[in-house]
């Protein structure tokens, strides 16, 4: 199903965190290409304007917030900056996220593994969710939260033990707001994936049979494309053909972890 | 609030079982403050994290978590609660990677959510139990505590009279 000019997604309006660089950039290049106005919310502008700046010299529409998602004051500012500009919100995707440093759990601290992960993740799962709710109900069947989780969120983590917590949180999290704005139309849904974002390149670089290994173990034999691959999958739920999935993870990894 | 009222910590056989204290009130996501939040996800994860901690540096082999099903179903007006419960079931599988290797088995028991939460409104399973009666986790437990588990580590064991399979 499309509207207007045949694009999926033209006349909505979505925000992305952490659209600045890697998932979050490739998820605010998919949603624009099929024709959202799309805000960047970025922590850091110098990040997130260069990707708005591509996005509308490929003649699509998206602007830069500079915001931290970890300040509801910040996120609170940023949708209302966007529903001035654009008129609305229809879709708020909670990307950012930072903190996860490897550790073991009987060594983990609080301030060193712990907090940034759970703000980052989080509380601004709840800053994001809270601050969009007015918008997303006026948007009715439009309405979409979708947040970015992982497959350590649902099988844990050997390396990042506080890292699979933080994950598993926001599932819940989107399951229970599945059920408590259904009524509304919203849907509520989560990917979980594996792509060559930023940080993982880099740890490519450093540390090149990782890439290796993490290929042996994928069926489909590569990493993850954050546009193509990945913000594919974000935009689906974002359209009229995911309307009626709801609570769900997709886990987006080429077949690497399937369930259970 | 300090760890212990977060957090319950019991020894049953050889093992450790813990139990957090999760929010028992239902709470709309929008009627959420940083304060009900705070004690809904920040402290008690914390507690957990603690005892969890705690437990492994005892020495014990043992260690089993108690969480409602309401942290795999979700409920509608108690986000704040599955998060917590959730994120502690997923916690369980970090550390029985890590703790496999010293010998140390961790597993989740996931029970009903009324002896967690009140207030519950609005479907939280999509079918009724299929065991009559109450359904007391405690032999699952004391399994779970014994050395006839030993080979099982990381699983969640739902013990709630077969509403959730």
């Amino acid at each position: 199903m499309t509207s207007g000019d045949g694009q999926p997604l033209t006349g909505r309006t979505a925000i992305v965190t952490g659209g600045g660089q890697g998932i979050g950039e490739g998820i605010a290049r998919a949603l624009a290409q099929r024709g959202a106005n799309v805000v960047i919310a970025a922590r850091r502008a110098a990040t997130g304007e260069p990707v708005a700046e591509a996005i509308r010299s490929d003649g699509g529409t998206a602007v830069c917030v500079e915001t931290d998602v970890t300040d509801r004051a910040a996120v609170d500012a940023c949708v209302a900056e966007t529903v001035g500009r654009f008129g609305g919100l229809d879709v708020m995707v909670h990307n950012a996220f930072s903190g996860a440093i490897p550790h073991r759990l009987e060594d983990a601290d609080f301030d060193a593994h712990w907090s940034l992960m759970s703000r980052t993740g989080v509380w601004a799962a709840l800053f994001c969710g809270q601050l969009a709710w007015p918008h997303l109900r006026k948007s009715g069947d439009r309405g979409r939260f979708i947040i970015v989780t992982s497959p350590s969120g649902v099988e844990g983590s050997a390396n990042i033990a506080l890292y699979s917590p933080v994950k598993a949180a926001e599932r819940a999290m989107a399951k229970s707001l599945a059920a408590e704005w259904g009524p509304a139309g919203v849907t509520v849904n989560c990917i979980a994936p594996v792509a060559a974002s930023p940080s993982l390149v880099s740890a490519f670089e450093q540390n090149p049979a990782l890439r290796v290994a993490i290929e042996a173990r994928t069926p489909l034999g590569r990493v993850g494309d954050v546009t193509d691959d990945i913000g594919s999958v974000a935009a689906f739920l974002a359209s009229d053909d995911a309307r009626y999935v709801s609570g769900q993870t997709i886990v987006c990894d080429g077949g690497s972890f399937m369930g259970l | 609030m300090t760890n212990a009222e977060m957090v319950e910590v019991s020894e049953v056989g050889s093992g450790v079982v813990i139990r957090p204290r999760l929010d028992r009130s239902a709470r709309p996501f929008d009627s959420l403050s940083d304060a009900d939040f705070e004690a809904a996800w920040e402290q008690p994860m914390r507690a957990a994290i603690g005892a969890l901690q705690d437990a492994f540096r005892s020495g014990v082999k043992r260690i089993v978590v108690v969480i409602p099903t309401l942290a795999m179903s979700g409920g509608a007006n108690f986000a704040h609660v599955a998060a917590t419960a959730e994120a502690l079931r997923i916690l369980v599988k970090s550390a029985a990677r890590q703790w496999g290797a010293d010998g140390v088995t961790i597993n989740a028991v996931a029970v009903a959510p009324e002896g967690f939460v009140d207030d519950l409104t609005g479907p939280t399973s999509i079918a009724a139990p299929a065991l009559e009666g109450t359904s007391s986790p405690q032999e699952v437990i004391e399994f779970l505590c014994s050395d006839a588990s030993s080979k099982l580590t990381g699983q969640t064991l739902t013990v709630d009279g077969g509403v959730w399979m």
